[in-house]
């Protein structure tokens, strides 16, 4: 069957200008795809061994610039507080997201304005959502303060402190990506076959039997996809950091992309900071690619 | 009847947390800077539009908006035309060293890697050439982004529409390429919808090329110029509060009134 069909696929085709009409069909993509996104790959492989003045190459550095990335306390501190904002706000998003996702299963009044609601947050601009958060948080004129002041209390700190000023991160995280983990469960409880639950039904299973025995193992793969998809893009996080702290207080929020950007057109040092986006390119890449193992061996069993 | 109240409340504590922060940002747009500082009011108490009226006359907000819409409906729309061909050319034609199998594996690649990596070099890239700070570099640059995510969107949705369509329509008189723009391009033109919204959606939003790409009003997109705005005026709330509002409506607009299309786009890469 496979067979028969492929045949007709190469038979279609067919002969004279028609033969060259894939290549043509395909050059213009591969052109744009190899002048802006695969030559710059390679030209920064390049830039990253290599010393810069001004933006010019002025000296060759081997290998130089990735050893000295494990040295730099400052990388370091960015790689961890990048773990660690990743991993929270993808796991709030996760377990929020799947709740919500339980809760509108069920047709009920005014689900379908929650969910028009729920589309909001992660449509508006990422600098604009981080323009909402300084508003929330800003200690003389933020929502937060003037709402204390309401209720008697005083000025409300975040930006401020390191500790706040981090979880004030993860909270706009989470209120920006919370929908797209909702959505995309929501869309994978939908397509789970009803047999299974009304034979628990009939059965008698409790919910939270009906939970733990039935629905969280069906939805594993769907819900290991979201978050692998979700922790690469949290990984990439720069927009909101940017605008809502700038990497501050200290290097509280200051997040690996932050580091690299301030490294490359702040201190202008060029290759360096081209060494540092290889590396996160690679970790990226390495951590994406055992999950996609990982869960091929999940479906497999 | 307790479990109907319950779900009653549930529904408008997550209503009240998706959108208290919205009414504060709107709330705030609309007041002036002595009554957002010093009376710390819940509403305006005197609304004014006085804020929106100054980004456009004193702060470029015409020009942003404008290079957003330029640089979006091109990027997208170059991309749509280049990334449907190729994929097209991927899905239906046998290609060298099965190069038609390895396309996949290749793009997801590419979208896997953050974007912030290639970031330097395309600076560069855009420096030798001459293009910083214009239309043209930043609509290289999204296009290429943009041409990855539709032929790796597109190339499913042509899988899906039958050879012998196509194969009646040559048999008809059509040629081979007639038979991809009058019977399969058409079939196809939900899943071009959907990829589209995706790519305008992400494309308006961008922040982090526009901000390395370009440095005047007369590029700066209207991510970029928000950012700069604020950038500028750490204590102008009223400001950053109109132009935060003015930044989101058009993207947000436009999410709510496609909104079938987006969930749909948005979830179909997971669950498939």
């Amino acid at each position: 069957m496979q067979g028969a069909t492929q045949a007709r696929r190469y038979r279609l085709q067919g002969a004279g200008l028609d033969l060259a009409l894939p290549y043509l069909m395909l050059a213009p993509g591969l052109m744009i795809v190899l002048g802006v996104l695969v030559y710059p790959l390679w030209d920064g492989l390049r830039a990253s061994t290599r010393v810069y003045r001004y933006g010019s190459p002025v000296a060759d550095a081997g290998f130089q610039n990735y050893l000295h990335l494990w040295s730099d306390a400052q990388f370091l501190n960015a790689l961890w507080v990048t773990v660690k904002f990743v991993a929270l706000s993808v796991s709030f998003e996760a377990v929020l997201g799947f709740a919500l996702a339980l809760f509108c299963l069920h047709e009920f009044r005014g689900i379908r304005l929650l969910r028009t609601v729920l589309i909001i947050p992660m449509v508006i601009t990422p600098v604009v959502v981080a323009i909402v958060f300084r508003l929330i948080y800003a200690s003389d004129a933020g929502m937060l303060t003037a709402l204390s002041n309401a209720m008697g209390g005083g000025e409300v700190q975040i930006l401020g402190n390191p500790l706040n000023a981090f979880i004030g991160l993860v909270v706009l995280d989470v209120w920006e990506w919370t929908p797209l983990m909702f959505l995309i469960l929501l869309a994978g409880l939908q397509s789970l076959p009803h047999e299974p639950f009304e034979a628990a039904r009939v059965d008698g299973a409790g919910a939270w039997r009906v939970f733990a025995d039935l629905t969280f193992p069906m939805m594993r793969p769907v819900l290991a996809v979201a978050i692998v998809l979700r922790a690469i893009d949290a990984f990439g996080t720069f927009d909101q950091v940017f605008v809502l702290t700038r990497g501050g207080p200290g290097e509280a929020t200051r997040l690996i992309s932050i580091y690299g950007y301030d490294t490359a057109f702040k201190f202008q040092q060029t290759g360096y900071a081209a060494a540092l986006f290889v590396t996160i390119g690679l970790v990226v890449l390495a951590l994406a690619f055992s999950a996609i193992r990982l869960l091929r061996r999940i479906d497999a069993s | 009847m307790s479990s109907r109240l319950a779900r009653i409340l549930t529904t408008v504590f997550i209503l009240a947390v998706v959108l208290l922060p919205i009414y504060w940002l709107v709330s705030t747009s609309l007041k002036s800077n002595r009554e957002i500082t010093q009376e710390g009011t819940l509403y305006p108490h005197v609304p004014t539009l006085d804020n929106y009226i100054r980004l456009f006359t004193e702060k470029q907000f015409g020009s942003y908006l404008t290079n957003s819409l330029v640089v979006t409906f091109f990027s997208v729309a170059i991309a749509l035309i280049v990334g449907a061909m190729g994929a097209y050319a991927i899905a239906r034609f046998r290609l060298p060293f099965a190069a038609e199998r390895k396309v996949g594996l290749f793009l997801l690649t590419l979208r896997i890697i953050p974007p912030v990596v290639i970031l330097i070099p395309v600076y560069l890239l855009m420096l030798s050439l001459g293009l910083l700070d214009s239309w043209l570099g930043l609509i290289a640059t999204y296009t290429a982004f943009n041409v990855t995510f539709c032929v790796w969107m597109m190339e499913s949705f042509f899988r899906e529409i039958p050879v012998d369509l196509e194969e009646a329509a040559m048999v008809d008189g059509d040629s081979r390429f007639g038979a991809f723009r009058r019977i399969t391009l058409p079939l196809a033109a939900p899943g071009l919808a959907a990829t589209a919204i995706f790519a305008v959606l992400v494309t308006f939003n961008e922040f982090l090329f526009a901000l390395a790409l370009t440095a005047t009003p007369r590029a700066m997109t209207m991510p970029r110029g928000t950012a700069t705005l604020i950038g500028r005026i750490d204590t102008d709330w009223a400001s950053m509060a109109a132009a935060g509002v003015i930044g989101a409506l058009p993207i947000v607009f436009f999410a709510l009134l496609v909104q079938r299309h987006l969930v749909r786009g948005l979830t179909m890469g997971a669950v498939k």
